[in-house]
């Protein structure tokens, strides 16, 4: 008993010692409520079969000098899981539609007219990996198919803290704050039985710039929509180009 | 013009002339759009990217007159003029017609082109240089190729 007590002593001064001198901000807290709030709209997330989501987007783009440049985005976003999608993106510099039926997927410039197809694997996590890893596209609103997924790791958030209430657009929710590697995030959760991710922002922390991506989503937890939405057939006028392969 | 879309150049560059070059996919440059991917963790491995060797060796990079220049891909061709850091349109259309090396990559075409079909896949001819469209990540860039037929 007398041992360990001494143990502990020496412990806690070697701590002491290696602590960093001078008043340090302290680490936020990893607050176990907003950790729970978290997978709680992730468990939520993963029992929808189908959804569909329309959300205004802003995303910094970082100029060469560091100054930031926001471009805004609305997409329409209607999956189902686990193996079809259909996305549009509309922003000022451009249109796009991602399309996937479980077995290609299909860009599709609306404008240009052009459009390419590629074979896709069977889900659209893995779809969403080799669209990035691959073709260097990302789809967005990813993470309402990744939160709660099994490679999904509440572990990795290093801060957690509850913000307290916010309202999205009339609904009311709670407001929460996150870290990870990489990035300071917030979100917004609908209270009640529907804890819906209602808005997003995730901040790069590895960029010195630190560019910013917001999402403010609009939900439909009963989409009306047929099979053949998530197949591309080509419009008369359409040109068919290549997918560059921007890594391996 | 973004750091992203200079790096997409380099890339597609470097693709026109090796098989298998391994680049790592863009990420960085840009506010990331998700906390859920795993490959934002090659995000660190992206500040690197000018040292890319696959680049720098690559001959063609080194006669390709439209390296250097700003060619903002991110933009699509109908749009103009709109944007201080968009501004590349008007000027490389108008490069484009003195310099027709195969290899070079740019985002606006010259007037008066033809598009072509040939193997199900489309090729716009303008007088006698043939350019191939393609998506590099999500924006259309085109690539001056050899006649196809």
């Amino acid at each position: 008993m007398k041992r360990t007590r001494y143990f502990g002593a020496v412990l806690a001064a070697m701590l002491a010692l290696s602590a960093p001198a001078g008043a340090q901000t302290p680490a936020p807290a990893k607050d176990p409520a907003a950790i729970a709030a978290l997978e709680s709209m992730s468990a939520y997330l993963r029992t929808l079969k189908a959804f569909q989501v329309e959300s205004l987007t802003t995303t910094d783009d970082v100029l060469d000098d560091g100054l930031l440049s926001q471009q805004a985005a609305k997409n329409t976003f209607l999956v189902e899981m686990p193996n079809k999608l259909f996305v549009t993106v509309s922003s000022d510099a451009k249109e796009r539609s991602f399309l996937y039926d479980g077995k290609n997927f299909t860009l599709w410039a609306s404008r240009s007219r052009y459009y390419a197809t590629v074979p896709a694997p069977a889900t659209v996590r893995e779809l969403d990996d080799e669209l990035n890893n691959k073709y260097g596209i990302e789809i967005p609103l990813a993470d309402l198919f990744r939160f709660g997924s099994p490679t999904w790791n509440a572990a990795d958030i290093t801060a957690a803290v509850d913000l307290g209430p916010g309202t999205v657009l009339g609904v009311t929710c709670q407001h929460y704050a996150f870290r990870q590697d990489g990035a300071d995030w917030q979100v917004w959760i609908q209270k009640g039985a529907f804890p819906l991710p209602r808005k997003l922002v995730i901040t790069t922390t590895d960029d010195p710039a630190r560019p910013q991506h917001s999402a403010v989503l609009s939900w439909n937890l009963a989409p009306s929509y047929n099979a053949e939405a998530f197949t591309f057939v080509p419009p008369a006028d359409a040109k068919r180009i290549a997918l560059a392969v921007v890594s391996q | 013009m973004t750091r992203l879309a200079k790096s997409s150049i380099a890339i597609a560059l470097a693709l026109l002339v090796g098989p298998a070059v391994a680049v790592p996919a863009h990420a960085g440059d840009r506010a990331r759009t998700s906390v859920n991917r795993n490959k934002n963790e090659n995000r660190n491995t992206n500040v690197n990217r000018n040292k890319n060797v696959n680049v720098n060796s690559n001959r063609n990079v080194n006669r390709n007159v439209n390296v250097d220049r700003d060619v903002d891909i991110d933009v699509d061709v109908d749009r103009h003029g709109c944007c201080y850091h968009h501004h590349s349109g008007w000027g490389v259309a108008a490069a484009v017609t003195t310099a027709v090396v195969v290899g070079s990559i740019v985002n606006t075409l010259p007037p008066s082109c033809t598009v072509v079909m040939v193997n199900g896949f489309t090729y716009q001819q303008c007088g006698n240089t043939w350019y191939q469209p393609q998506f590099v990540g999500t924006s259309t860039t085109y690539v001056v190729v050899n006649a196809p037929r």
